[in-house]
């Protein structure tokens, strides 16, 4: 599904070009779970940020569900992010002044569909993150995990063909960040593809594959889905 | 995205800073409403001067303004009353012509018992009510009747009945005009117009006038058409034909009314428009504080326009919506001034006794305009907002 061919990304630094992506090679296939795992200046932000249609590589050829999108014009790339791509970031993103339900609605409202529908998808969404009790809540009165599951709502109400996700545990603590790995762990038993960005192993862990990156290059690419398969469920 | 959803967003994110956008919205508020004040109260004062100075009733005035050479040839000639009977007649068989509003007036005493005082004195024939029309307060206006007869009765003016009769009903009682008896059926209404002062005025019937003055000229002779184009036309005929009758070059003249009106009008847009463009220096004011507070706004929303864009936000829709909010800023403190304004013009009407205008297209111009100072004033932040990289916006603190 996801086709990456010797991507480079470089950036002028003060008159400087230093190269972030220094040429990755990588495919995941419809209905993974993997993690992209590398120390902070690897370049996997900047990887996320390529795949997610945030940016653009300086070269090489991305393809997504066969459409080369490192070709696609800004406008084009906001498409697909709407319809192709949730995210869910570490930050939680949510907007303040609109309460759990609106927040959800945001990508829907940016697709063109109709407030009822708009309304009931999201309703469904917060439902299968556990939050239909606090549709109404405003973000600052929910807790960073439930956050957290407002942000996923948002990130799957599109119906994606990917989930995003950086460093979704960064800020909460050790037991809802399970919770949170253990709801994208379901997401993928439901089928959903789900890329992980992330330096934490026991996060990474919850995924059936982990490519690590350094220096702006793959240098691992572990498939353990069957040494994995029974904990993620825990 | 539809435009609601955008008025939406945009209301809701207004009221979020109420305190910050009421404030930015009075710059606008006071622009809009002084300008609305401005041009209202000109066009009112303009209608009301054009029909105090034309007459909106389709007259033009005769004049008489014999010429140095007439004057030295014949000296009698500034004291005579200009017009006469026959000339009267002359002027009423001009095919154009309505009718023709003849009257005389003397300055003269008046005395009811003991009591006297000064008073203008007018004769008028019976055109004069169709015409000028008397607006009668109290008793009864002047009748066919009295002017075919010649009775010896008036209509007084309000000012006229305080002075001489201090507090009783003059309906009904005997004044002295000349020595002559006069009695008083009607009252006129106070005037109200700013330039209309308490006169002491006595309106008599033409031939009653005759009759006491004795004297068989008009002083004083306006003529009316059916139709505005025909005036002109009419009063140069008139005047042509008078001067035929009486053998002189141009000593009967007419006032070109369209001319003067014109000036005037002239006059007042001018005034409008400099004291509007000065109120309208305070809209740019407005619109300059509604530039300001849409670019903190952009700048304290950054992760805000970062996280839309994420979500398959455009750039075009990121502008579209900062743009909607600064019209619909700018819009809403448009309709606020618009309705402050319209309320000081009809206050200042009130006290000053003209119409204010505050019209349609006034309206309808001043929200268009609201909406264009929206724009130019928003384009700049909705920009800066649309062009912000989504990477660097998610991160912004």
């Amino acid at each position: 599904m996801i086709r990456l061919q010797s991507i480079v990304k470089s950036f002028t630094v003060a008159k400087d070009e230093v190269q972030v992506l220094k040429g990755i090679d990588l495919r995941i296939r419809q209905g993974e779970f993997t993690a992209i795992m590398g120390p902070s200046g690897s370049g996997k932000s900047t990887l996320m940020n390529i795949i997610g249609c945030l940016d653009r590589p300086t070269s090489g050829a991305y393809f997504l569900n066969g459409d080369l999108v490192s070709q696609y014009d800004e406008n084009e790339l906001a498409h697909i992010r709407n319809r192709s791509i949730g995210f869910v970031f570490q930050q939680f993103q949510l907007l303040p002044r609109l309460n759990a339900l609106k927040n959800v609605e945001l990508p829907m409202i940016y697709a063109g569909l109709s407030k009822k529908e708009r309304q009931k998808r999201a309703a469904d969404a917060l439902e299968k993150v556990g939050l239909s009790e606090r549709m109404h809540h405003l973000p600052n009165e929910l807790s960073g995990g439930q956050k957290q599951r407002v942000a996923i709502a948002r990130a799957i109400v599109n119906q994606p063909d990917l989930i995003l996700a950086d460093e979704p545990t960064g800020a909460l603590d050790t037991k809802t960040s399970r919770q949170i790995m253990e709801l994208f762990t379901m997401l993928n038993q439901e089928g959903a593809t789900i890329v992980v960005v992330t330096h934490e192993e026991e996060v990474a862990e919850y995924a059936k594959r982990i490519v690590h990156v350094r220096d702006g290059l793959l240098v691992k690419d572990e498939d353990h889905v069957a040494a994995k398969e029974g904990e993620s469920v825990e | 995205m539809s435009i609601i959803e955008n008025i939406k967003m945009a209301l809701s994110s207004l009221r979020a800073h109420k305190m910050r956008s009421v404030l930015t919205m009075l710059g606008i508020i006071i622009g809009v409403g002084s300008v609305i004040a401005v041009v209202a109260i000109g066009q009112g004062g303009e209608a009301m001067l054009k029909s105090q100075i034309a007459g909106s009733e389709n007259t033009i005035e005769l004049l008489y303004m014999p010429s140095d050479e007439e004057l030295q040839a014949n000296p009698n000639t500034m004291m005579m009353a200009p017009f006469t009977e026959e000339d009267i007649r002359a002027v009423e068989s001009i095919p154009e012509v309505k009718q023709v509003v003849a009257t005389s007036s003397e300055y003269g005493r008046i005395r009811y018992r003991e009591e006297q005082i000064e008073a203008s004195i007018t004769g008028i024939n019976q055109a004069y009510l169709d015409v000028n029309g008397l607006e009668v307060e109290s008793g009864r206006n002047l009748l066919s009747a009295d002017f075919l007869g010649g009775r010896r009765v008036a209509v007084v003016s309000a000012s006229l009945q305080d002075e001489l009769f201090d507090g009783e009903d003059p309906l009904g009682q005997v004044i002295y005009i000349r020595a002559q008896p006069v009695e008083i059926v009607g009252i006129l209404e106070a005037p109200t117009g700013l330039f209309d002062f308490g006169v002491n005025e006595v309106y008599l019937p033409w031939n009653t006038w005759r009759t006491v003055f004795a004297s068989s000229d008009y002083s004083q002779v306006t003529l009316q058409t059916d139709r505005a184009e025909e005036l002109q036309e009419a009063g140069t005929k008139a005047a042509d034909l008078l001067n035929r009758m009486h053998g002189t070059e141009e000593s009967y003249q007419v006032v070109n009314m369209e001319e003067i009106a014109a000036g005037i009008g002239q006059v007042t847009r001018i005034m409008t428009i400099i004291i509007g463009s000065i109120a309208g220096v305070s809209l740019l004011v407005g619109g300059i504080g509604v530039m300001n507070i849409m670019l903190v706004s952009v700048t304290e929303r950054t992760r805000e326009i970062g996280v839309r864009m994420s979500l398959g936000a455009t750039r075009g829709q990121i502008l579209f919506q900062f743009l909607i909010e600064a019209v619909t800023l700018t819009l809403i403190g448009g309709a606020i001034g618009m309705m402050l304004g319209g309320g000081a013009a009809s206050l200042v009407s009130y006290f000053a006794g003209w119409p204010s205008l505050v019209s349609w297209p006034v309206v309808v111009g001043g929200l268009l305009f609201s909406m264009v100072i929206g724009v130019i004033f928003g384009i700049l932040p909705a920009n800066k907002a649309a062009r912000l990289d989504p990477i660097q916006s998610l991160r912004y603190e």
